[in-house]
């Protein structure tokens, strides 16, 4: 793809069309702004154009290289060059056609687990919340297997009972056969008995002993080897357990309940702050932005109007207050007939003296003969410009006419006159 | 320099209001951002050219945390100064 070059002519061509100026004005325009962006460049300054971006002189440090056919050093010198910095305006409308694209991270899938994406942590409050939810089934989990242990000791050795009382039965069925009927009956009952006490009421003491009584009165028949065995059985440490666990578990289920607030807690506040707060705080930051925006350009457009420079500072001093006022006044509007004094070219026709420059004779001299400051001698060498070719340095026997001002503009008393007169001497004297 | 002081020192050379350059300024930045927009070389004898430069996608990698990123293709301005203009800039004294 071969880009078409437009040269400056053609740039003439399209600003002279586009402004309704004629190709001479245009051009000379063009030659001005670009004289004058090197000036600025050439004072080793920062020329900044709205919209467009900012030029700026840039040291590039001395270095050394190699000759590549002999292979002698070479000393290359330091030298400053221009650099471009386009403007966000510029930047935008050139990169249109890619405005769309965004940064893509990559392979996110496949290196999530080696990371440690803290950043996904704190943005994801659904991971959060999933969390606290497996930390709470672990907990739960942990509470009923600590609740299930003496439960399952009880009715293992329950089970020992019932298969000691079967067996029993055996032993009663071929030893009493004539009263098959009622130890029967008796077994069943006391089965059903502990059926009832282990499931819902194992952490009632009264029950333990229930099952106890039950077992023993069944066993009070039955051999006194068996009887033995069973009294022999450890019931009182197996009721401690299951009043400390009792106790335990209230403390667990207070401990369950807390973290279940706070999980909870947690989980909507970040849900919150996440998907409503932070449109919120985006909109308090633009408000912000809009104010020191405005602010900004509330004290750039202040710094701007001449009145409030602090180079005029000195003078305000020796003023009197009532100027001051006016100062304020003048400020109230800054588009008034003195703004359009300064930013329109002056014309000199009329003159009120010549004068020929002799030695010592100086042009700031002469303007506070004529004016009665000093500062405005700029406008006597606006006057004279073609005959004047460094202000600073006038040659002995040159006539120089002392033009006749607008007595607006030359008001020693004011700050603004003061003002327009010093940026006219920056500009003339680099 | 700002755009203000600009167009102060031009109005001045140009003898012409400040209103006005500010208008003529205004319609250059338009006119050469326009024509950057459709892609052309502008070139400004004895100051450089300006050019739009496409800058192609790339894969950036995050030095610490390994990320990669997939860092989509741009449209850039590019000036590149005359050499009138880098003869000019040598006059200037570096001091540091």
């Amino acid at each position: 793809m071969i880009k078409e070059k437009i040269s400056s002519q053609e740039i003439i061509d399209l600003i002279a069309s586009k402004a309704s100026v004629s190709k001479r004005a245009a051009e000379e325009f063009l030659k001005v702004m670009i004289a004058s962006v090197e000036e600025g460049l050439l004072a080793g300054e920062i020329v900044k154009i709205k919209n467009f971006g900012t030029f700026k002189p840039q040291w590039n440090e001395p270095r050394k290289s190699v000759n590549v056919q002999t292979g002698a050093e070479i000393k290359i010198a330091g030298y400053y060059k221009v650099v471009f910095v386009p403007d966000t305006a510029l930047k935008e409308q050139v990169n249109e056609p890619f405005a769309h694209l965004e940064p893509v991270e990559l392979d996110v899938e496949t290196k999530k687990d080696e990371l440690v994406d803290e950043p996904e942590l704190v943005s994801d409050p659904l991971r959060i919340f999933n969390e606290q939810a497996s930390e709470i089934k672990d907990l739960i989990s942990e509470i009923q297997a600590l609740s299930s242990n003496p439960a399952s000791i009880i009715s293992e050795e329950e089970n020992i009972k019932k298969n000691i009382i079967e067996e029993e039965k055996i032993h009663e069925i071929v030893q009493k056969d004539q009263v098959l009927d009622q130890p029967n009956k008796g077994a069943d009952l006391t089965l059903i008995e502990e059926y009832e006490s282990e499931q819902p009421e194992y952490l009632q003491d009264s029950s333990a002993e229930v099952i106890e009584t039950a077992v023993k009165t069944k066993l009070n028949p039955s051999d006194s080897k068996e009887n033995q065995l069973f009294s022999e059985l450890p019931a009182t440490p197996y009721l401690e357990n299951i009043k400390s666990t009792k106790k335990r578990k209230v403390w667990i289920w207070v401990l369950l309940i807390l973290f279940l607030i706070t999980g909870f807690g947690s989980g909507f506040y970040y849900f919150y702050t996440s998907n409503y707060e932070y449109p919120k705080k985006y909109s308090i930051n633009e408000i912000s932005e809009n104010i020191s925006i405005s602010e900004m350009i509330n004290s750039i457009s202040k710094w701007f109007t001449p009145a409030e420079k602090p180079t005029v500072v000195p003078v305000k001093v020796v003023i009197p207050k009532d100027i001051n006022d006016y100062d304020s006044i003048s400020e109230s509007k800054p588009v008034d007939s003195l703004q359009i004094l300064f930013e329109n070219p002056r014309v000199y026709k009329g003159f009120i003296a010549s004068e020929r420059i002799s030695a010592g004779s100086r042009l700031t001299i002469m303007s506070k003969r004529y004016y009665g400051n000093k500062d405005f001698w700029v406008y006597i060498y606006e006057a004279n410009k073609e005959r004047i070719s460094n202000p600073d340095n006038i040659a002995i026997g040159t006539l120089v006419r002392i033009p006749k001002l607008d007595s607006r503009l030359i008001d020693a008393t004011n700050p603004r006159c003061l003002e327009k007169a010093k940026e006219l001497h920056d500009i003339y004297i680099k | 320099m700002n755009n203000k002081e600009l167009i102060a020192s031009m109005a001045v050379k140009m003898n012409a209001p400040q209103s006005l350059v500010a208008v003529l300024l205004e319609t250059t930045v338009a006119t050469c951002t326009e024509l950057l927009v459709n892609e052309k070389i502008i070139g400004f004898q004895s100051f450089g050219n300006f050019e739009v430069r496409k800058k192609d996608e790339r894969l950036s990698v995050h030095p610490s945390t390994q990320v990669r990123t997939l860092i989509p293709p741009k449209l850039v301005v590019n000036f590149k100064q005359s050499n009138i203009l880098k003869e000019k800039l040598k006059d200037i004294p570096h001091h540091d």
